[in-house]
């Protein structure tokens, strides 16, 4: 076993960081995109929220120059789309707790969404009801809740009509959301979504900012149009000069997608040294195993040459052993790579998927590592001279 | 006595010299040997004689510097080590002092091995194993590892690995030297069996009452051969 700690070590990491990898790849292409940002919608925000690597410290410090967005600039990129299939916009923040009696969930985010908010995120409430264009309009102290609110604050009764606390204000819960769950759909869980008219009136920072602009269409050609009539737009009436670059930053799923695939590479180009350097110690280790193996057993392969074994019988015989401790140490890796992915996948929110490949990959730097290690192991065997080998104490 | 008198062993001007440093050893001065098919031969002659030498060259191991060697037909004088290796799988079996079993594999497994490097298939290999092993009367101790045994089991076992394959000739290196006087006189009566039944064997010994079992004595000295005798014990009461 001890033998084979450096080949186990080594695999055991490799499955475990692909498998982690794979299940975010997973996750980020099947759920993600389309469950957070939704597909052919783009947003309008101040900066963007997500760094795709691509751009240079200078860029990121324009953008922190950036203006606030407003009621003002909502109206502008309504007017741009009139045809839109959605339009919304919202203002968050978080809260250090909401509460309800003695119970309390801490950590939380609440979005002042205006109406038709949760039609565009496509949000389905599991209890009660949406928020209503009534609600907005009235201001009224109105709440829906995710799931994991819903479930710490009202773990028996319906929260349905009961008036929860967020800071000095009082809400009645209308509705609560269907559970996401997963990684980022953990933090919607864990959302107050309220009018966007009392967010401002009761809990803003600053009464008149807005937090992003979002506009859904019905293709993805119509996204790109809109997309660059919401940019003239906002280009004309912020008085932007030709070669000025844009004060505002319009964000689609695929800026996500991009810094996904940044951190992707990054790990995908770590991996191999990270692996080899493992491998090759693990390597080291069989090979002198190996030698030791040779050295006491002279007298052994001494008789088996005696007995007709022919150099290549020898070498392919202790080639044999060396693969045979290797590629075990590499399935053993495998076993404790898929554990350590799986454990996880059960302890975060991070999901965990194996790839057969990776299985495969594991196996293949199994057998040469062993090959690799007990070549010259096996050479030494091979080349003992039966007379010496024999009469060898 | 050898009924027909087809040669198994031919040796002309056998030669072996190593160099030592500066100087080159004469362990072989020329040797001249016939052997036949069904000859009972005992070498024998005092350390430093050449007669390990003797051996190893006759046992296909090592490659003389000078002469001929014909074995069953085939000049091997010029044989490569892996040449060397199949004729040694086919023509030879090697009886040791030491028994030289594999210490983990079974008394089944120690007797495969001759018929796994000569490529034969599992399901024969292990019915000529049986076969060889109940040729001397270990068919109940196939299954035993060597540290099971007796010494004078494992040295049986050593003749059936030794026979499996069929051998021209069976090269005995002081079979007896680590058994005592009673296991010695058993082990001899294997041998004396063997031979009774066809088997050519040439055993290397300096015991004079394990001599008195072979046809011939072959007395090494010096590198040379000082004289081919009948045994003395044959010579006193003729068989």
């Amino acid at each position: 076993m001890f033998t084979l700690i450096g080949v186990i070590i080594g695999i055991t990491f490799l499955i475990a960081v692909i498998t982690v990898v794979e299940g975010m790849n997973r996750y980020v292409q099947d759920d993600f995109a389309g469950a957070i940002f939704g597909v052919n919608t783009f947003t309008v925000v101040r900066r963007s929220q997500v760094q795709t690597g691509s751009e240079s410290q200078e860029q990121r410090r324009r953008q922190a120059r950036n203006p606030y967005l407003t009621m003002h600039d909502v109206e502008v990129v309504r007017q741009a789309v009139p045809t839109a299939w959605r339009f919304a916009y919202s203002v968050d923040r978080g809260f250090r707790q909401v509460s309800y009696d003695e119970y309390s969930r801490k950590n939380i985010r609440v979005i002042g969404a205006s109406d038709g908010y949760e039609a565009l995120q496509g949000w389905d409430i599991a209890e009660g009801r949406g928020l209503t264009t009534l609600d907005e309009r009235k201001s009224l102290k109105v709440a829906v809740i995710g799931a994991d609110i819903a479930e710490r604050l009202f773990p028996e009764i319906s929260p349905i009509g009961k008036r929860i606390r967020l800071g000095s204000t009082r809400l009645e819960v209308v509705g609560v959301w269907e559970r996401q769950g997963g990684l980022l759909g953990a933090i919607r869980d864990a959302s107050v979504l309220v009018p966007i008219s009392t967010f401002r009136e009761t809990m803003a920072w600053q009464r008149d900012r807005i937090g992003e602009i979002t506009v859904k269409t019905r293709t993805t050609e119509e996204m790109q149009a809109s997309m660059m009539q919401v940019e003239a737009a906002l280009r004309r009436d912020r008085l932007l000069r030709p070669g000025e670059e844009n004060n505002f930053w319009l964000q689609t799923s695929s800026d996500l997608l991009s810094t996904w695939e940044t951190i992707n590479r990054i790990l995908f180009a770590a991996i191999p040294g990270l692996v080899s350097v493992s491998l090759v110690v693990g390597g080291i280790v069989i090979m002198n195993i190996m030698l030791l193996s040779v050295a006491g057993r002279i007298r052994e392969i001494g008789v088996r040459k005696a007995l007709g074994a022919t150099r290549r019988d020898i070498l392919f015989q202790f080639l044999a052993e060396s693969s045979t401790l290797s590629v075990a140490g590499a399935a053993i890796g495998i076993g404790l790579g898929i554990g350590l992915g799986k454990t996880v996948d059960a302890l975060t929110p991070l999901p965990a998927s194996v790839p057969m490949w990776s299985i495969v990959v594991s196996l293949v730097l199994g057998l040469v590592v062993g090959i690799g290690s007990g070549i010259y192991p096996a050479y030494r065997a091979a080349k003992q001279d039966p007379i010496v080998a024999l009469r060898y104490e | 006595m050898s009924v027909t008198n087809e040669i198994v062993i031919q040796t002309h001007d056998l030669k072996k010299h190593y160099v030592m440093g500066s100087e080159t050893v004469r362990a072989l001065r020329g040797v001249d040997v016939a052997i036949e098919r069904n000859e009972y031969i005992a070498i024998m002659g005092p350390s430093g004689s050449g007669k390990s030498t003797l051996m190893n060259l006759i046992g296909c191991l090592d490659t003389p510097t000078e002469g001929e060697y014909v074995l069953n037909g085939q000049p091997v004088q010029d044989l490569d080590d892996d040449e060397l290796a199949r004729i040694r799988n086919r023509e030879i079996g090697f009886v040791f002092q030491t028994f030289n079993l594999l210490p983990r594999a079974s008394a089944l497994h120690n007797v495969e091995l001759p018929l796994i490097y000569a490529g034969v298939s599992s399901r024969e290999r292990i019915k000529r194993a049986k076969a060889a092993l109940e040729q001397v009367d270990l068919a109940d101790r196939m299954d035993h590892k060597p540290n099971e045994l007796s010494g004078g089991q494992r040295q049986r076992v050593a003749i059936a690995r030794a026979l499996v394959n069929g051998p021209s000739i069976i090269l005995a290196d002081e079979p007896t030297g680590n058994l005592d006087s009673v296991t010695s006189e058993e082990i001899m009566t294997v041998f004396d069996a063997l031979h009774d039944a066809g088997q050519t064997i040439i055993m290397v010994t300096h015991e004079p009452h394990i001599t008195a079992h072979a046809e011939r004595v072959i007395t090494l000295r010096d590198g040379m051969i000082e004289s081919h005798d009948a045994p003395r014990a044959a010579r006193a009461q003729p068989v």
